[in-house]
């Protein structure tokens, strides 16, 4: 299995990485490097494959009670947040709002499929 | 006082606090002296990303108010022991950067588990350590804040990506801390290093408050200069805690009883893998290995060689389930609600973009992108499904392995520690953990015992690897061969004369 460079356009996209040329050129040389490692997959024995669960079950790991309670923060968020007004992280505008401002359609635009 | 103090055990230091020979705020002046000693050469250590300070201070501070008496140390072990905190473990109020600049500046609102309970019994947080960023390494520079050294030799590193935790211990800063274990994290560092190093079974200790790499491989694990201190830490950070749904239920044990009990070991039997390909090793780690191997029965054991067919494929099974499980857990830091902001974003796609471009390293872009592709539609089945198909037949084996021996066997590390700058291929770099990440693929328990130096008097090591859950029996074998190996780890110098070397990019 090997990449092209438009694959890993994609994948950063996927990842919401944005890579400039210079990485997006190295990064598909030491991808194909390794995906050519990790094709030794494809040669094992297809016995391999049925399902069974990873580590044995744990006898007794106890649920816990389905309450809600208060998290297990000691400081409130606010004080990690980068910005926060009123109980908010407060995030820059969807671009699509700033379409919508202008009398536009937001269909189609960056950002318009993000949730807020 | 003087660092010799590091050479002695946990229990004896702690007892030395509670007869009221020394004090925490004693020791933790020789910890602050000896960093300034270790940071004020031509070469610094690097050991550490945040030190010391109030919370070290009123920490030692609060040990010494409490009055010491011989009834003080019984509930509190490491009574004003300083210990080391790999920075991926969140610590209240301290900076906890997982080595990134993404988490630049963020100060963690909660403590770790196995930290708090590293406090309740009696131990001085003294900082945090440098390590490869977000754990992804096996050599510590692929951290954002610059490599940490190895104290062996300046020149080289310390392994990956607990480095900072390795190097600390090795150099006598600290006598105990804790690392975080994904594929090899806490066990090749100490191999490197030449301490001892144990990756507990899954589900042993608690990772709540562990900045999650890879969810099911992660596991915290003590680093100290005996297989003896490492089962005391293991003793106090061990056991369920309903804070984190993947810790076990299964009682944890006696583990410094256990390394303690000495004697021989007839009758135990150890497996050496039919697919550890020793004939690649380097001569001097292949020597080293035959002479562990001499040593043990000469202790009484058996060796038993065994066959695990997958472990030939672990390498590549790992790296496909790591990497597609950190891609999952690392699309949280996106500049919303801690963290790096990147300030050039005008729309939240932006944001997320530039912040993450801007605040991750090479390694860790690297990473995400395999598991991103892994994961992706159209190559889930034969990548991810199909890695993960194969750690369960690799549990399989391992364990059937194990259903007749006590022990498994391996090198800890394929060779000794290397040249900063030496291992720029990321492949070359991968292959590091050969031997190490199987135990995390099946969830078992594994130790890094030092065994012998190269002929560059650099350390070497075993690593034992352990039936789950059964880490008395591993650490009380561990312990026998560590008394029959003798490996003597040096004081180490404050000046060394190597010349500086280059950095890497």
């Amino acid at each position: 299995m090997s990449v092209e460079r438009a694959d890993v356009e994609r994948i950063a996209e996927l990842a919401r990485l944005r890579l400039g040329d210079a990485e997006l050129d190295r990064f598909t040389v030491q991808l194909n490097g390794i995906l050519a490692h990790m094709d030794q997959l494809a040669e094992l024995d297809a016995e391999a494959a049925e399902a069974e669960s990873q580590a044995a079950p744990e006898a007794g790991a106890p649920l816990r009670a389905d309450t809600v309670g208060p998290d297990a923060l000691r400081r409130p968020p606010s004080e990690i947040a980068t910005d926060w007004k009123h109980g908010f992280f407060v995030v820059p505008r969807l671009a699509a709002q700033d379409r919508l401002a202008e009398g536009g359609d937001a269909s189609g635009l960056e950002g318009a499929d993000d949730d807020a | 006082m003087t660092p010799d103090v590091f050479k002695r055990s946990l229990d004896e230091i702690a007892q030395s606090v509670a007869a009221g020979e020394t004090t925490a705020s004693a020791l933790l002046d020789v910890v602050e002296r000896e960093q300034a000693r270790w940071e004020g050469g031509e070469i610094p250590l690097h050991a550490f990303l945040s030190f010391g300070g109030d919370n070290a201070r009123a920490a030692a501070q609060t040990v010494d108010a409490s009055t010491p008496t011989p009834k003080a140390r019984g509930p509190k072990p490491l009574l004003g022991v300083p210990v080391a905190i790999k920075d991926n473990l969140c610590t209240l109020d301290y900076p906890t950067t997982c080595g990134s600049r993404i988490l630049e500046g963020y100060v963690s609102p909660y403590s770790a588990t196995a930290v708090e309970r590293l406090e309740a019994a009696g131990a001085v947080l003294v900082g945090h350590t440098n390590m490869d960023e977000f754990g992804m390494g096996s050599s510590c520079e692929a951290s954002a804040y610059g490599p940490t050294r190895n104290p062996w030799d300046l020149a080289r590193v310390p392994g990956g990506s607990s480095g900072g935790s390795a190097a600390a211990v090795a150099a006598r800063l600290v006598p105990l801390a804790l690392g975080s274990d994904t594929g090899g994290s806490v066990r090749q560092p100490a191999a490197l290093c030449g301490v001892a190093g144990l990756k507990p079974t899954y589900g042993r200790v608690s990772r709540y408050g562990l900045v999650a790499f890879a969810s099911s491989l992660d596991q915290i694990g003590p680093l100290a200069g005996s297989v003896g201190d490492v089962a005391l830490a293991l003793e106090i950070i061990a056991g369920q805690d309903p804070l984190d749904a993947t810790s076990s239920a299964v009682p944890s044990g006696d583990y410094a009883a256990s390394a303690r009990q000495g004697g021989g070991l007839d009758g135990v039997r150890a497996g050496v893998p039919r697919q550890l390909a020793v004939d690649r090793l380097e001569p001097d780690v292949r020597g080293d290995w035959e002479r562990s191997l001499a040593r043990l029965e000469e202790l009484g054991v058996r060796l038993v060689e065994v066959d695990v067919p997958a472990l030939e494929a672990a390498t590549a099974v790992y790296y496909v389930l790591a990497n597609s499980e950190a891609s999952a857990n690392l699309a949280r830091f996106d500049g919303v609600r801690y963290g790096r902001r990147s300030r050039d974003a005008s729309t939240l796609t932006e944001l997320y973009h530039r912040s993450r471009s801007e605040g991750f390293g090479a390694e860790v872009k690297r990473r995400i992108l395999l598991g991103t592709f892994a994961l992706s539609s159209g190559y889930h089945e034969a990548y991810y499904d199909r890695a993960a198909a194969v750690a369960r037949a690799l549990g399989r084996e391992l364990a059937a392995a194990l259903e007749g021996t006590d022990v498994l066997l391996s090198p800890a590390s394929p060779s000794a520690a290397f040249r900063l700058g030496e291992r720029s291929d990321p492949l070359t770099m991968y292959l590091s953990d050969v031997y190490t990440v199987p135990a995390n693929l099946a969830g078992l328990p594994a130790v890094a015992v030092p065994s012998g130096v190269s002929a560059e008097g650099l350390p070497l090591s075993l690593q034992l690897v352990g039936r789950a859950f059964d880490e008395a029996r591993l650490l009380r074998v561990a312990a026998a061969f560590e008394a029959a190996a003798d490996f003597r780890r040096p004081m180490l110098p404050v000046a060394p004369t190597q010349a500086p070397p280059e950095a890497p990019v």
